[in-house]
């Protein structure tokens, strides 16, 4: 798209009305909201509460950030490549692909509190070490089977924090607080709407108040097929299990059609027909498997040895020079493992991406289906 | 203007309507009144609670009106001379006793005052409790200006000693709230000793058991009773005509309608048309008194609040003496001359004769309408809301936080107390309140409310109660929805005080209507006992109070009562005295600007709190802050900051 085109289209939007009202409407009351975050702490009218976003008091402004930020409300997607200085090297399937790879933890004992490779972990403590970042915020562990989004400046304490969550955390909310603090450059753990939400917050064009976005320094976004409502979840394995002794969760590949689920009495497997009921409303109308406007994006791998040896490994897609650098720093310093790639990963995974945006599209469609192709990106 | 003892017989000194009452009651000899708290009739028991001495005069605020009557009666039963006092729905829940009370017959002199609203001004209903003397068949006496409502009590009384029964006083809000000049009478000596005499036989009115069987015969004895107050009215001082002999119009009227009906007719100048008849004896009406009148007159307008009570009774006397007076034409509340709701004043009535007697309808002179335009811009506009400093204020913010991220739709059932604000005006309980009813009424609705589970219902069920409204009639209420194992949220709004009527004693409070120590009922200690969860908390604690509500309504099932305790800003130990010095710091106050759009004079709106539309910030008003700093927890650039009040 040509610049002048684009600065009306931007003009367009600016001119359109969107505050608390429309968010409202089009996203809150739709079933759109993603629970990122993005709308919370900006002023005192939404606040997250477990899993949702939810509006406190009426606000009368026709213009907000928390339209304006919001990854469900309208967006030129161009305008956020160029703002997240994402490569020339798009891809139609899952966005920039400066380059793809798959790694591990060097460190054994990362891996051990990591979800799979402890690659996102190891990344991070790294950026916290080389002064890369001086606050990392991510979905910590909550209470239950709800994550809590924390902010962490030692990187002994980040790479604790390396478990995959299936309830979304509001992490960018924990990014509007911690903006606002004396941290100078802070880095974000993101899923796919958390980073596109913070894409958003960079073409902010709700002038009259400032949000930080200027400290964002670092966005590890994170593959994701969907996440699921924390009231229907606990609802379901409360049937099943005591939610206490819950340890962590997994989805192996998609032909065990399973969630696995570890407690201290050992491994529990609920179906993902199951599990289908749980998922948001929201993740069913998401076109983003991989977080493509973030600075690199890791999932979990996939490998000819099968998951037994996967499970212990990432994929990751590197999208920005920044991106690009930290891998480099990390192999250079040796904190990540690289191996080689096998032949047709990469279609693989812009196949199931493909899969995850025509079901988007297509939504209403059996939502089972949803599940069964976007399982294995979890 | 009060009343105080200095005041010697045939002073004549301004008096309130209601101080009046209690000055009439005071020279009637009274030895017990009590009574429940309620606009307009709360100055009457705090009146004559200055006089109370052991031995001379006993005054109470009772757990509820019905107590106040039995506490009364009681008194009659002993022989002393007694009063119960409360408000019009408040014979709504004394009267259960009533009925019974007008069954068994009194003896020492006992009357029901009861100070009615039409119009609603400081009430959820107009509520007319004339109805109660015709149903209950006693007789009832309306005063028509200040002095009719002292000198009336004496009388009211010895009716009272003659037909043994109860007798009703009624007064409407612009008779008790009034105030004019009043001729005193004598105080008389303290009064006899009490003595329940009960050795006698049931048939004993002066000896026997005192209850209202045998029924029927009782019953029979009582209508008699009615048949003589009947005769006694005739006669009464308080019933009198003023106007031409043969009137074109005869406006029959009582209470403070006399007052509208004498402005009207002079604001039309139609003295020479139009005559009064004045009722103060309004149930039965003296027959014979009232039918002399109506032969001089063709046409008859009734001028009452707020249902068509007298009317009914005049066209049912007009019916019966058809046969010797004529046809009458009637105008009133049955065919629309008058309005059926609401109050009435001079304008109505003159509007309604003017209609009658084709007179064009009276204007005010210009200079007076005039006066009144520069009157009303001096005059600050205030929405009605919680004071500053309210507890009330910082409870529905917490109520509403929680409820909002709860998300399931849930409400509030309101209560009877200042806390009733938050459903009449909802912006001042930020739209959480959803009923409002009869004291108590809010625990009873929750209790229903709190078992529709089964029927899909997955809405937080919460009720508000205030501590005076908690002991009047939330008790029961609250034992069904225990007992019921009812999904609800109690929360006890406790401000330590009847604070809405004006701070009168209750039995949570360690002082009564006489300033004598009282052993206190305590609140939380009663819940416990029900065996129910019971959490206390500081409603100004405002985030700690909104993750208690969040907790509660994860909880399922059951009652969960969560007491706030924090005294009412106007209260007589916390008034003029700030805990904290609040000032906005204007460079972090965001203003209108998308982060706040001004949450704290827009949403949170406590009077104290001012927007500077020039500079585009929120201010402190320093004269009416209460500084209990609660806002400073509300805004969110932390630019409302508290300083603690340095301690005169």
């Amino acid at each position: 798209m040509k610049g002048n085109q684009r600065s009306k289209e931007l003009a367009e939007k600016e001119s359109t009305p969107g505050g608390q009202k429309e968010l409202e409407d089009a996203v809150l009351k739709t079933g759109l909201c993603t629970g990122c975050g993005a709308c919370v702490n900006l002023c005192p009218y939404q606040a997250v509460y477990r899993d949702r976003i939810v509006t406190l008091h009426h606000c009368d402004l026709t213009r907000g950030r928390c339209y304006d930020f919001c990854p469900r409300t309208p967006a030129d997607l161009n305008t956020l490549q160029e703002a997240c200085d994402v490569g020339d090297d798009l891809t139609p399937e899952i966005g920039a692909v400066g380059g793809f790879f798959i790694t591990r933890a060097a460190d054994e004992k990362i891996r051990r509190r990591a979800q799979h490779g402890g690659t996102v972990s190891t990344l991070i403590a790294l950026a916290l070490r080389e002064g890369l970042i001086d606050a990392a915020v991510l979905a910590g562990e909550g209470e239950g089977l709800l994550p809590q989004a924390v902010t962490v400046s030692d990187p002994e304490i980040a790479v604790g924090q390396g478990k995959s969550r299936f309830v979304v955390s509001p992490t960018v909310a924990e990014f509007n607080r911690v903006n606002r603090t004396d941290c100078r450059r802070i880095g974000v753990v993101a899923t796919p709407c958390q980073a596109l939400a913070l894409a958003k917050m960079r073409t902010q064009t709700v002038k009259d108040t400032q949000s930080g976005i200027e400290k964002l320094q670092l966005v590890v976004g994170l593959f994701c097929g969907w996440a699921l409502s924390w009231r229907n979840l606990t609802a379901l394995l409360e049937k099943k299990m005591d939610i206490a002794a819950i340890t962590g969760m997994d989805i192996p590949p998609s032909r065990y059609h399973t969630l696995e689920v570890y407690t201290k009495k050992g491994t529990v497997r609920v179906s993902l027909d199951e599990v289908n009921s749980c998922v948001r409303e929201s993740c069913r109308y998401c076109g983003d498997m991989t977080a493509e406007f973030s600075d690199l994006s890791v999932g979990s791998a996939r490998l000819p040895e099968g998951w037994d040896t996967a499970r212990f490994w990432n994929q990751v897609v590197v999208r920005t020079k920044r991106g690009s650098d930290l891998l480099e720093l990390a192999r250079s310093k040796g904190v990540l493992e690289f191996r080689e790639v096998p032949a047709g990963n990469l279609d693989k995974l812009k196949a199931a991406s493909v899969n995850k945006k025509r079901a988007a599209a297509s939504h209403p469609s059996g939502p089972r289906s949803v599940v069964d192709k976007m399982g294995q990106a979890g | 203007m009060s009343i105080d003892k200095q005041q010697r017989e045939g002073a004549e000194v301004l008096l309130m309507g209601n101080e009046a009452i209690a000055r009439g009651a005071l020279e009637a000899g009274v030895q017990v009144a009590a009574g429940y708290p309620g606009t307009p009739s709360s100055e009457i028991i705090e009146t004559l609670s200055r006089f109370a001495e052991p031995g001379k005069l006993y005054v109470e605020w009772s757990a509820n009106e019905k107590v106040a009557m039995e506490v009364a009666a009681a008194a009659s039963f002993s022989g002393l001379r007694s009063m119960c006092v409360m408000k019009q729905n408040g014979v709504n829940v004394a009267s259960d006793f009533l009925l019974h009370l007008t069954g068994s017959g009194t003896r020492g002199g006992m009357l029901l005052v009861t100070c009615d609203d039409p119009g609603a001004l400081s009430s959820v209903n107009e509520g007319e409790s004339r109805h109660f003397a015709r149903l209950m068949e006693i007789p009832l006496l309306e005063p028509a200006d200040f002095q009719e409502a002292k000198e009336m009590m004496p009388w009211a009384f010895t009716l009272s000693e003659e037909i043994r029964n109860i007798v009703m006083v009624r007064s409407v809000t612009r008779m008790s709230h009034a105030s004019g000049n009043v001729v005193l009478g004598a105080l008389p000596q303290p009064g006899g000793k009490g003595e329940f005499l009960c050795d006698g036989k049931i048939s004993d009115p002066e000896r026997g058991p005192v209850i209202s069987a045998p029924v029927v015969e009782k019953h029979r004895l009582q209508q008699e009773k009615i048949r003589k107050a009947a005769a006694i009215f005739e006669t009464s001082p308080f019933n009198a005509y003023t106007g031409p002999e043969r009137p074109e119009l005869l406006i029959i009227t009582s209470s403070a309608c006399r007052l509208y009906s004498d402005e009207a007719v002079s604001l039309l100048g139609a003295e020479g048309r139009v005559g009064i008849l004045k009722l103060g004896t309004t149930w039965p009406i003296p027959p014979a008194y009232v039918k002399k009148h109506l032969t001089t007159t063709e046409k008859v307008l009734i001028v009452e609040e707020v249902l068509p009570f007298l009317e009914e009774q005049v066209k049912i006397l007009a019916a019966e003496q058809a046969r010797e007076i004529g046809i009458k034409t009637f105008y009133g509340k049955n065919d629309g001359t008058l309005p059926m709701t609401g109050e009435l004043n001079p304008d109505l009535v003159a509007a309604a004769i003017g209609r009658i007697l084709g007179i064009a309808p009276a204007t005010f002179p210009a200079v007076y309408n005039e006066k009144l335009r520069s009157l009303a811009g001096v005059v600050p506009q205030r929405e009605q809301t919680f004071c500053p400093g309210c507890p009330h204020r910082a409870t529905y913010w917490s109520i509403r936080e929680a409820l909002q991220r709860d998300g399931r739709n849930g409400f509030v059932c309101g209560d009877i107390g200042c806390y009733a604000m938050a459903v009449l005006f909802q912006a001042a309980g930020f739209h959480t309140a959803k009923t409002l009813h009869a004291m108590g009424s809010g625990i009873g609705l929750a209790s229903g409310f709190g078992k529709l589970g089964s029927f899909g219902m997955d809405q937080p069920v919460l009720a508000v109660c205030g501590d005076s409204t908690f002991y009047h009639a939330a008790i029961p209420a609250l034992i069904n929805a225990v007992h019921q194992n009812a999904n609800v949220i109690f929360i006890v709004l406790d401000n330590s005080g009847t604070a809405m009527t004006g701070f009168q004693s209750h039995p949570g409070l360690a002082v009564n209507a006489m300033g004598e120590a009282v052993p206190m009922v305590d609140i939380a200690a009663i819940c416990g006992s029900m065996g129910v969860k019971v959490v206390s908390g500081d409603p100004f604690a405002l985030r700690q109070t909104r993750e208690t509500l969040n907790r509660l309504m994860e909880e399922r099932g059951g009652v969960k009562v969560l007491i706030l305790k924090q005294s009412c800003a106007l209260s007589p130990e916390k008034k003029g005295k700030k805990q904290y010095l609040v000032r906005v710091d204007e460079h972090l106050c965001r203003g209108d600007a998308c982060g706040c759009n001004r949450l704290c004079t827009r949403i949170f709106r406590c009077p104290g709190l001012l927007w500077d539309r020039e500079k585009g910030k929120a201010r402190i008003d320093e004269v009416i802050c209460a500084g209990c700093g609660v806002c400073a927890g509300i805004c969110p650039a932390e630019a409302i900051r508290c300083e603690e009040a340095q301690v005169p």
